[in-house]
């Protein structure tokens, strides 16, 4: 198990903070960690920060993901890792598309060329949606408390998708299904991160596996040519005790 | 080419190595995944009677020389398994259905209904090292491994391999008891835990795991070698094969096949195919012409 001490703790959202630590590691957008909480659990995480000093977002959820919220500057934070592939580099510009926590993983991929589809339940709990220029940021939430009422494919359908060479998109599975099918007879290409109950990271629980791929190894990032063949993908996952379960 | 299959329990297996249970066999795309790779069959995950979530990760700890692990018999339950295994099947090669319980009429239940899905053998967990009232504490006490092994023979018609647990006294006593078994898998994983002493306490939530990997090799070749030596059955070697020179060692020890699981992890899915082909060039280079002229020359 790694171990660093917590150097600055940033509230992104009410529910949401990020945790920035130095980590004298190599990591690409799209990896994660298994971060630890001793004597409460471990789950996975995508880094948001990616430089020199790296940082994971979490949202509170279950029991881990509270503690780690619950986390101050100077605490001591155990994980392991980097795990898990990256995304795709392109020369053209981006479309950026997130859902709630989601952007969290995608953070890393901003630039000033690129577009985002920032969407979540509610507009409080929209997610860097600053971190884009205004004329580059679209606005999706669930109770259309601000920008486009709904889910984050009706931000994309208000867009000429033409204009990029390459999507960028990480959030719950449906949401990614139905980014999809709306792009599937499309011409743009996209990169989708994906994220399925993972309790080992080392590609041998069998957990978040998909198509006989596991996430956490061969994963999560898919592109959209894999995910078009895919038998599981937007259907079903293997809950935490292993059974077949519809998404 | 020398001839690398082998027959175990009268399953004819393409090549001597199959997938151990508990890595990346609980989800039936996986289990054919793991088989369009190379191996010849897969061990399912264990299945009880019920459906459990296992233990709160961490689960797993990788370790010099293996992994370290308390998954807690995360199962679905066998009522929910029969679609992986249908799924697993679409390979067209041997599934193992591992299974566990507590007592005779459990195994029979779940034994029952591997049968009907397809499975070729079951492989009987008498070993998990941590999870109460099941696995190695139903492994190491004699009279209910025979009570048990007795009553699924009676009733179940596909062949039983028992896999017995290296933590206790005494092995033989155990292999005495599930005479009545067609086969011993040899063997799960070792008693063991891990520290991280920044935190200052184990690392994986429930304390104490089960090792696997190259750590427990030399373990595994001693428990087959002395079985095989003093019971003549047939036998499934498994702990620490990450090369073909492990699997070759494992065979000469008196393994007429071989389950691969920790080594995935170590060595990638590839992990079959590169070692049958060692294997294959190894017999030819040193005269055999068969698995099984290997399997036990080394015993004295």
């Amino acid at each position: 198990m790694i171990h660093s001490i917590i150097e600055r703790v940033d509230m992104e959202t009410p529910t949401t903070v990020s945790i920035l630590f130095p980590w004298d590691q190599d990591v690409l957008p799209g990896q994660f960690v298994m971060l630890w909480i001793p004597g409460v659990g471990e789950i996975p995480i995508s880094l948001s920060h990616t430089g020199r000093i790296k940082g994971i977002t979490v949202k509170k959820f279950g029991p881990t993901s509270t503690a780690i919220t619950e986390l101050k500057a100077g605490d001591r934070i155990f994980f392991r890792g980097p795990y898990g592939n990256t995304f795709r580099k392109t020369e053209g510009k981006t479309l950026i598309v997130g859902g709630g926590s989601g952007m969290a993983g995608l953070l890393p991929l901003i630039t000033q060329e690129s577009h985002g589809v920032v969407s979540a339940r509610t507009k409080e709990e929209l997610l860097f949606a600053d971190r884009f220029s205004q004329e580059k940021l679209t606005i999706v939430t669930d109770d259309g408390s601000m920008g486009t009422k709904g889910f984050a494919v009706e931000g994309l359908k208000t867009l000429d998708l033409d204009e990029f060479s390459l999507m960028y998109i990480c959030g719950p599975e449906l949401m990614l299904k139905s980014i999809l099918d709306y792009i599937a007879d499309k011409e743009i290409d996209a990169d989708f991160s994906l994220e399925r109950h993972m309790k080992c990271g080392i590609g041998v629980c069998d957990s978040c596996s998909m198509d006989g791929l596991q996430l956490c190894t061969q994963g999560p990032v898919f592109p959209k040519s894999a995910l078009l063949k895919s038998d599981e993908f937007g259907k079903e996952r293997i809950s935490i005790s292993g059974k077949r379960v519809r998404l | 080419m020398a001839n690398i299959d082998t027959i175990i329990t009268g399953i004819r297996l393409a090549n001597p190595l199959m997938l151990a249970s508990g890595i990346l066999d609980e989800n039936g795309y996986t289990m054919k995944k793991i088989l369009e790779a190379g191996a010849s069959a897969v061990v399912t995950k264990s299945i009880g009677r019920v459906e459990r979530t296992g233990y709160r990760p961490p689960i797993i700890a990788e370790i010099p020389g293996g992994l370290l692990n308390a998954v807690g018999l995360a199962n679905p339950g066998i009522d929910n398994f029969d679609h992986e295994v249908e799924i697993a099947l679409q390979a067209g090669k041997p599934i193992i259905g591992s299974i566990f319980g507590g007592t005779p009429d459990d195994f029979l239940y779940v034994g029952k209904k591997m049968e009907q899905y397809g499975a070729s053998a079951l492989e009987l967990n008498l070993s998990c090292p941590h999870v109460l009232g099941v696995g190695s504490e139903v492994g190491s006490d004699p009279e209910l491994v025979e009570e048990i092994i007795g009553e699924l023979k009676k009733k179940i018609k596909i062949p039983l391999w028992a896999k017995l647990s290296p933590n206790v006294t005494d092995i033989l006593k155990i292999a005495e008891a599930a005479q009545k078994a067609d086969a011993f898998v040899l063997i799960n994983t070792v008693r063991g835990m891990a520290i991280d002493i920044y935190a200052r306490r184990p690392v994986l939530s429930n304390a104490y795991g089960g090792l696997s990997g190259r750590a427990i090799k030399n373990v595994g070749i001693r428990y087959v070698y002395q079985i095989r030596k003093e019971t003549g059955k047939p036998i499934i070697g498994v702990g620490g094969i990450e090369t073909h020179e492990d699997a070759i060692e494992y065979i000469m020890a008196g393994a007429t096949a071989l389950e691969i699981g920790t080594g995935v992890y170590s060595r990638g899915k590839g992990i079959f195919s590169e070692i049958n082909k060692g294997l294959s060039s190894f017999m030819e280079s040193e005269g055999f012409s068969s698995i099984n002229d290997m399997v036990g020359v080394a015993v004295q």
